[in-house]
Parts: C-alpha cells; sequence; structure tokens
C-alpha cells in the first residue's frame, strides 16, 4: 500500500536526480515541437563549466568538480559507455581526434568510483584498425582499463524507433548506447567543412551505423533527431588543440590553434552553443546548434545558463 | 626422416615456405607483416622473369639464381619454393587420407608436345605484347595467390565472423569481425575452377600439371635435364621392386630402362628414402653425358634424351625466342618511360600499342598508386593478389574487364565500398615483381591515379537544399572544399589539381544510384599539386573566454 508519505519522498527523490542530471528528463517525455524558447528557464539553471590553460587532465578534474565530480553521474555497479571522436586516421597532435589523455582519464574516473565495465567505441569514417591505433585511443583507454569495441560491426547495432524526429524516425544505434547504463560524450572541437562546427552534438552521429541517409535527408535536422531519443548524460569538449580550417579531416598540425580550453556541461546544446563561440561564430550560424534550441533539446542562449569560468593560470 | 635427410631437408624449407605464403595471401586481419608476402614473392620465378625483363631489381637477381639452382639441383624450386606445387602435394597426402590402399602411379610417358605447346604458347602471347595476361593465367605462384586470395580468405573471414559472437561474449575483444571481401562470383569461377582442376590433378596423378600445363615447370625442366646433381638408379642394386616408383609423384622412374627423366623429376628426394636397397642416389651427373649413360629401349624415352638436329633447332628457338622477349618488353618499359615524358610535355597521351584498353588520358579503371601507367601496370601485374590480401580497406579488387581483358584480375581501386587510404602505402610494399613499385607517403600523397568530377547538378546541396559535404569531409588533401551557399549552406568546391584520386569522396557521396563526386582513373599517373598552408589563425583573441 502506497502511502502519501511514501510519494511524496519518491517525488522530491525524482526531482533531485532530475536536476541533478540536468533536463535528462526531456529523453522520456514525448515534448512537442515547438516555438523557440525566449523566456528564461524555471528552476535550476544548467552548469556549464568552462576551464582554461592548464593540462587537459587538470582541465577535466577541473570541470568536472564544477558538475559535482564524477561520481555524480557514475554510480557504483553502473556500466558507462564513453564516445570520443575517433573519427580519423591521424596521430594526436592533429587534433582530428579526441586527445587519447582525456579518454584514458574518463575511464580511469568512471572506474574509480566504481563502474562496472567503461566501453570506448566510435563508427569511425577511416578504417577503424588504424584509426583506434594510430589515434592513441585504443592504448590509452584499454591501459586505463576499458573496453575497447569494434564501432564497425554492423551485428553490434539494433535499429530504433525515434518517435519524436523530424525528418530522421529510424536509425541504427550502437547497443553500448541503448544498454549501458551511463552515456558520456566527449569529442574534440573541430572545425567541420559543411557544418562549419563538429563538436558534442555532431560526435553522435558516431553511434548510429548508416550515416549517409543522413546526409541524403537532411543532416542537420538528423542530429538534432538523433538527441530525441538518447541524450549523453555528461558532454565533454576537447579544445586543448582544435582544429579551426580544413576539419574534420585537417591536413596538418597547422590546421589546429592552442587554446587550452575545456568544456563540460549536461546541456548538449548549451556546450556546443559556447563551443561555437570558441570557434569564432555565433551559435545560430551552427545549423544543428539552432534547431536543438527550438526543439527544446537543451539551450544555446548562454545568457541563460549558469556559466563557470576558470584559467588556471 | 634421418634416414632420408635430403627429403627431410626439402620437407621443412617446403613447410616454412608454404605456410608463410599462405599466411600472406590468406591474411584477413593484417596479421602478417608486409615484408613477408614481399620477400616470400621474391623467390619466385615469374616475378622474377618480369623484374629482369623491366630492368632488374632483386627479382631478377632471383631469376638468374633460381635458373642457377636448377642446373645444378635440378627441380629443387617445384618441391619446396612453389607454393602451387607444394599444394599440390598437400592435396595428394589429404586424398590419401580417404584411400583404402595407396595409390600407385605407374610411370608415365612424358607430354612433351603438351608442354612445350603452354611453354611456347606463353612466350608467344607475350611476345605479341599480352604478356602479363599469359603469366597472369598461368604462373603457378599467382595462381596458388588467386586460390588462397580470393577464395580461402573470404571462407575464414566468414568463419572468424561467426565466432565473433561468442568470443566477444567471453570478454575477448581481439576477435572483431572484418568484411568479407569477396570478389564478384564472375570471377571467383576463375581460381574456382583452377582449384577444381589441380586438386583432381594432383589427386589422381600427382605431379601432373606441373610436367604437363605449368611454363614455369617446363622452362625449368629444360634446364634440369641438364642439371648437375640427378636422381639416379644404380642399376647392380636395383632389384626392380617398384618400391621407387610408388612414390614418385612425378611419374618420372622408368624401371624397365632403369632411368629417371630429370626434366620431370621434381626432386623431392622420396624415392632415395623408399629404396631398401639404397639403390637410388642423388648423384652427380656433369662427368658423362646423359646420353652415353642411357640406353633408348623405346621411342618415348630416347625422343626426350637423344640429342639431335631437331631439338638443337627447338634449343636455340628456346634462347633467341627469350632474348627477343625481354627485348621487347624492355623496349615497350622504355616506350612507356618516354611516353609518360611526353604526356607531361603535352598534357595528353596517346595510343602506343594496340589492346583493347584506351589508352588515353583516361584509365577505364584506376590503377594502384605506384603502378606508374595503366600500359606499364599491365605488363608488369602477375595478378598474384598479394597487394588485395594487404590492401587494409578492401579498396583493391581483382578487375572483371574494367581494364580490358587483358586487365582480367588485375587489381584495380573499387570506390563503390571504400577507398585508398591517404597515409597507406601497403600494396607497393608487398608488390614482388615492380608493377606497384614502392612508394614512400610524401610521394604517394601527391601521386595522382585519378581525379575526381564534381556534378552539382546531382549534389544534396542543390537538389535537396540542406547541408551535406561529406566529399569535402573525406577529401585527405583538401582539393575538395566548400564555399557558402543558399541560406547558410555549404556547397562542394573542387580543385583538380590537388586531387590524387583516392576516391574517399566518391566513396563518402551519399547520392544515389550514381554519385555526384566520381573519380576517373589516369592512364598515366601524374603529380598532384600539394597545398602547403601557413600556420591557421586564433579564431578569438588568445588567452580569454568568448562568451
Amino acid at each position: 500500500m502506497k502511502t502519501r508519505r511514501d510519494f511524496v519522498k519518491t517525488s522530491l527523490a525524482l526531482g533531485a536526480t532530475f536536476s541533478l542530471v540536468g533536463n535528462l528528463n526531456s529523453l522520456f517525455a514525448a515534448e512537442p515541437v515547438t516555438t523557440p524558447t525566449t523566456s528564461a528557464p524555471t528552476g535550476p539553471k544548467s552548469v556549464l563549466a568552462a576551464i582554461r590553460d592548464g593540462d587537459r587532465v587538470t582541465m577535466l578534474d577541473k570541470a568536472l568538480a564544477e558538475l559535482g565530480g564524477i561520481q555524480a553521474f557514475v554510480k557504483p555497479g553502473q556500466t558507462v559507455v564513453i564516445k570520443p571522436n575517433i573519427g580519423w586516421n591521424a596521430s594526436p597532435e592533429r587534433g582530428a581526434n579526441t586527445h587519447p589523455s582525456i579518454v584514458g582519464h574518463l575511464v580511469a574516473l568512471c572506474l574509480s568510483v566504481g563502474a562496472k565495465t567503461v566501453s570506448v567505441f566510435d563508427n569511425t569514417c577511416d578504417q577503424w584498425r588504424e584509426t583506434y591505433v594510430n589515434s592513441g585511443i585504443e592504448k590509452a583507454a584499454k591501459d586505463a582499463g576499458a573496453i575497447v569495441v569494434n564501432g564497425k560491426d554492423e551485428t553490434l547495432y539494433r535499429e530504433v524507433e525515434i518517435p519524436n524526429g523530424v525528418k530522421l524516425k529510424t536509425a541504427k544505434v550502437h547497443s553500448l548506447i541503448l544498454d549501458s547504463d551511463v552515456f558520456i560524450n566527449v569529442p574534440v572541437l573541430k572545425h567541420h567543412q559543411s557544418t562549419l562546427m563538429t563538436a558534442c552534438m555532431k560526435n553522435l552521429m558516431g553511434i548510429v551505423w548508416e550515416r549517409g541517409v543522413w546526409h541524403r535527408v537532411d543532416l542537420h535536422q538528423c542530429i538534432a533527431d538523433l538527441l530525441t531519443l538518447h541524450k549523453p548524460a555528461l558532454n565533454i569538449i576537447d579544445a586543448y588543440h582544435p582544429m579551426v580550417r580544413n576539419g574534420p579531416r585537417g591536413k596538418t598540425v597547422e590546421d589546429c590553434v592552442e587554446m587550452r580550453t575545456l568544456l563540460a556541461s549536461t546541456d548538449i546544446v548549451a556546450i556546443d552553443a559556447a563551443a561555437a563561440k570558441l570557434l569564432g561564430r555565433n551559435p545560430t550560424d551552427i545549423t544543428h546548434v539552432k534547431i536543438g534550441h527550438e526543439m527544446k533539446l537543451g539551450r544555446m542562449d548562454l545568457e541563460n545558463l549558469d556559466v563557470r569560468r576558470h584559467k588556471l593560470a | 626422416m634421418l634416414r632420408n635427410p635430403l627429403k627431410f631437408a626439402r620437407v621443412a624449407l617446403a613447410v616454412f615456405v608454404f605456410a608463410g605464403f599462405t599466411l600472406a595471401f590468406v591474411d584477413f586481419r593484417g596479421f602478417a607483416p608486409p615484408k613477408l608476402g614481399h620477400a616470400l614473392a621474391h623467390t619466385q620465378y615469374v616475378p622474377g622473369l618480369v623484374s629482369l625483363l623491366v630492368g632488374g631489381g632483386a627479382g631478377a637477381v632471383i631469376f638468374v639464381v633460381g635458373t642457377v639452382i636448377a642446373l645444378v639441383l635440378g627441380r629443387i624450386y617445384c618441391s619446396a619454393i612453389c607454393p602451387l606445387g607444394i599444394f599440390q602435394d598437400v592435396i595428394a597426402r589429404i586424398s590419401g587420407w580417404f584411400r583404402k590402399k595407396k595409390k600407385f602411379l605407374p610411370y608415365a610417358k612424358p607430354f612433351t608436345k603438351l608442354r612445350h605447346v603452354f611453354l611456347w604458347g606463353t612466350v608467344a602471347v607475350a611476345l605479341a605484347g599480352w604478356g602479363g595476361f599469359a603469366l597472369a593465367l598461368l604462373d603457378p605462384y599467382s595462381n596458388y595467390g588467386r586460390i588462397v586470395s580470393m577464395l580461402a580468405r573470404p571462407l575464414l573471414t566468414v568463419a572468424n565472423n561467426s565466432i565473433v559472437v561468442f568470443a566477444n561474449a567471453a570478454g575477448i575483444q581481439s576477435i572483431y569481425r572484418v568484411d568479407t571481401a569477396w570478389a564478384s562470383a564472375g570471377l571467383l569461377i576463375l581460381p574456382a575452377i583452377f582449384l577444381t582442376a589441380i586438386a583432381v590433378m594432383s589427386a589422381l596423378r600427382g605431379r601432373l600439371y606441373c610436367n604437363s600445363i605449368c611454363p614455369v615447370g617446363t622452362a625449368l625442366g629444360l634446364v634440369s635435364r641438364f642439371s648437375a646433381l640427378r636422381i639416379a638408379i644404380d642399376k647392380t642394386a636395383c632389384t626392380k621392386c617398384g618400391d621407387c616408383l610408388r612414390s614418385c609423384k612425378a611419374q618420372c622412374i622408368d624401371l624397365r630402362t632403369g632411368t629417371v627423366d630429370a626434366s620431370r623429376c621434381v626432386a623431392c628426394y622420396n624415392c632415395i628414402g623408399a629404396c631398401d636397397e639404397q639403390g637410388i642416389h642423388y648423384r652427380f651427373s656433369w662427368k658423362k653425358s646423359p646420353t652415353t649413360t642411357t640406353p633408348a629401349p623405346d621411342l618415348a624415352t630416347a625422343k626426350a634424351i637423344t640429342p639431335n638436329p631437331q631439338r638443337r633447332e627447338f634449343l636455340a628457338t628456346l634462347a633467341s625466342g627469350a632474348l627477343a622477349g625481354a627485348t621487347s618488353l624492355a623496349a615497350r618499359a622504355d616506350d612507356d618511360e618516354t611516353n609518360s615524358e611526353h604526356n607531361q610535355h603535352c598534357g595528353h597521351s596517346r595510343r602506343h600499342k594496340p589492346t583493347l584498353v584506351i589508352k588515353g588520358e583516361d584509365s577505364p579503371a584506376v590503377s594502384p598508386p605506384g603502378a606508374a601507367s595503366t600500359a606499364q601496370f599491365l605488363d608488369r601485374c602477375t595478378a598474384c593478389h598479394l597487394c588485395i590480401s594487404a590492401c587494409p580497406t578492401h579498396v583493391l579488387q581483382p578487375a572483371l574487364f574494367e581494364y580490358g581483358l587483358e586487365g582480367l584480375l588485375r587489381p584495380k581501386l573499387e570506390y563503390s565500398k571504400s577507398y585508398c587510404l591517404f597515409e597507406c602505402t601497403r600494396c607497393g610494399e608487398v608488390c614482388p615483381d615492380g608493377a606497384i613499385t614502392p612508394l614512400s607517403i610524401e610521394k604517394k600523397s601527391v601521386t595522382q591515379i585519378g581525379v575526381a568530377d564534381l556534378y552539382l547538378g546531382q549534389c544534396v546541396v542543390r537538389t535537396n537544399g540542406t547541408d551535406c559535404a561529406a566529399c569535402s569531409e573525406h577529401c585527405p588533401t583538401k582539393a575538395v572544399t566548400t564555399r557558402p551557399f543558399g541560406d547558410n549552406l555549404r556547397l562542394p568546391v573542387l580543385d583538380q589539381n590537388l586531387c590524387i584520386g583516392c576516391g574517399a569522396c566518391e566513396y563518402a557521396c551519399p547520392v544515389k544510384p550514381v554519385k555526384a563526386i566520381i573519380v576517373t582513373g589516369r592512364s598515366t599517373h601524374a603529380q598532384a599539386q600539394k597545398l602547403v598552408e601557413k600556420q591557421a589563425p586564433a579564431p578569438n583573441p588568445v588567452g580569454d573566454f568568448p562568451f
């Protein structure tokens, strides 16, 4: 028999959980696509941690501390999937992939708070074996104790419906994303020849099997549509040495500039909006960020966010 | 084995060679270092001959050394170096397991005419300008390569993929799914027919293929009949028990005359150990002329070993034929070079030899980086498929008639399912005969094997009014970039001077059924321009947050 007291307790606990992980509840809520959010949000603002001028690992620690520490996201016994950008067969200094030190440290942090398993994968653009090895990510992740999983195995992907997608109605999503308890998105910040920027939202193209159809249908809309299915619990952007031209593949290290910045947030649209600024763009220039905001997948109006800026030097 | 140390050595060498080749060709996961296949293939006669004809190199040395070895030791090559020869022994042995009684192969008359038809047919076709084609069809090494690369490799991949689920469930991530690279059914028929033929022949008649069809076997037989060391029967010890016959896979021991046909003996040394009377020896035989030691009781043997004016004439033809072939191929190699120079000066190409391929600026298929030109590539490549097995992206696929009939089975770059990895030079590292010359990464990254054409009328950005630029995303040289278009869109822009023809753009283009960016091969590879850019400027004032 459920007493009133029980009900109140459960409600409070639920409320607390959701406020902790930001607006993760929109994951399950079948919200209608409506007009852009213009009014300031009620309730607690999402936190965007923006750190500068430290080494990658220190900045990551500082950013996570602002968000309540890794233990706010990973509970003992949970399974974690980390999705870096491992798109291209390039060495770490080329800035085409997430830096291995960030991936390695993140894996270690998750395990240190009792994660059952930590898996790392990407549906690479270049040949996956070469890319996993030459990006340095496979070694860093394995050394830290992660399971490095093949992202080029179609049998590991499952077809799912996307009821709230505007143009993307189904997608084959990697089972690790569908089955893991915690999903952490950790791309590198890069220029992109068509979308102008690739950061957190676009990085999730690497969790689906068939991307060609996205390009045929409407790239930006599909990127936003996928988020109506599943949003990462935590987003981290490696902007230490971002690629500012010739992206997303890049040619040489000259395509990158030293920015020594790291961003972290539970709001995937907000973090991408800040990332756009880092590349000298307005958030509205990046069509998928704009669509994400309009679809209430997050906020691109940084003035309505709790931005915590830290310079470590 | 120790009773017969020669056989032990032969088997040990054969096992090593066979295992090495099989690993290199069956390697669906890149286990084998590129050097393995490359080094082993350098022991092979036909790639060596090609190297010799096109102007030297290590392969040429091997060809000469191989000939000298045959002149000293006999056809040890066929026994322990040729993977197809060893493969036939393997088949014969396995087929033996399914027989109740051991198969007895009696002495057989040589197929002298047939052998020479195949050998001289190959030489004639090569002289007619179809050298690569003829060699590709009959070279035993290349045939073995194709059997393993086209049939065994995909089968093993399927087997691997079927256990991936169980391995992953058991926590083993080192076993993973690999794309199964089947060639088209029309092409698979070729190695399948060859495999069937060679399996039947070797199961029923031992080394029949080597002694009737194989041009390398016949050519080495012409040398080995004069070899210094030969298997010989000691007639005083011989009891004509037939034990040696039972052990002979070449059917070349004639007990009635007590002779061994050295042109067909593959120097397996089985008979030496089989003889209880110690009546068979591997003997130095240059002391006496072979004709005086052996009587010629029947016509067949007489034909094979008695010198006669016709045979002398025939041998002379052989020598002059080989010379003519060498001169012809070498001349064509020169011609290719002058031709490519000519192209660079005039910016166009011309037909320089009559083949089915139109040797204009465009090649009907994209040849691998390092091939220099389609014509040179087709002259040199024996379609052994070592590069196809080694290619990590599977972009190298055997051609059907894309190069013309002449280019059947030769590797081409197929961009519908993959593209050439910018930082990879593996095909040139493994190629044994200079068909794909090894290129440094720096050289390869500017080697234009083809050029892309952009068809903006088909491009998604125009037809659909949405962003795409998958082509530009994948382009490693930034030959494809984008420019602002319409309402905050980016439209692809192509600079063909920077394009190396790697096919990444074509592969990535989502337009169906015909892509909006398509690479056409260059019949003579050229040098692309390289875009060198200075350090990119920082997008924001350094040192602070822009928000």
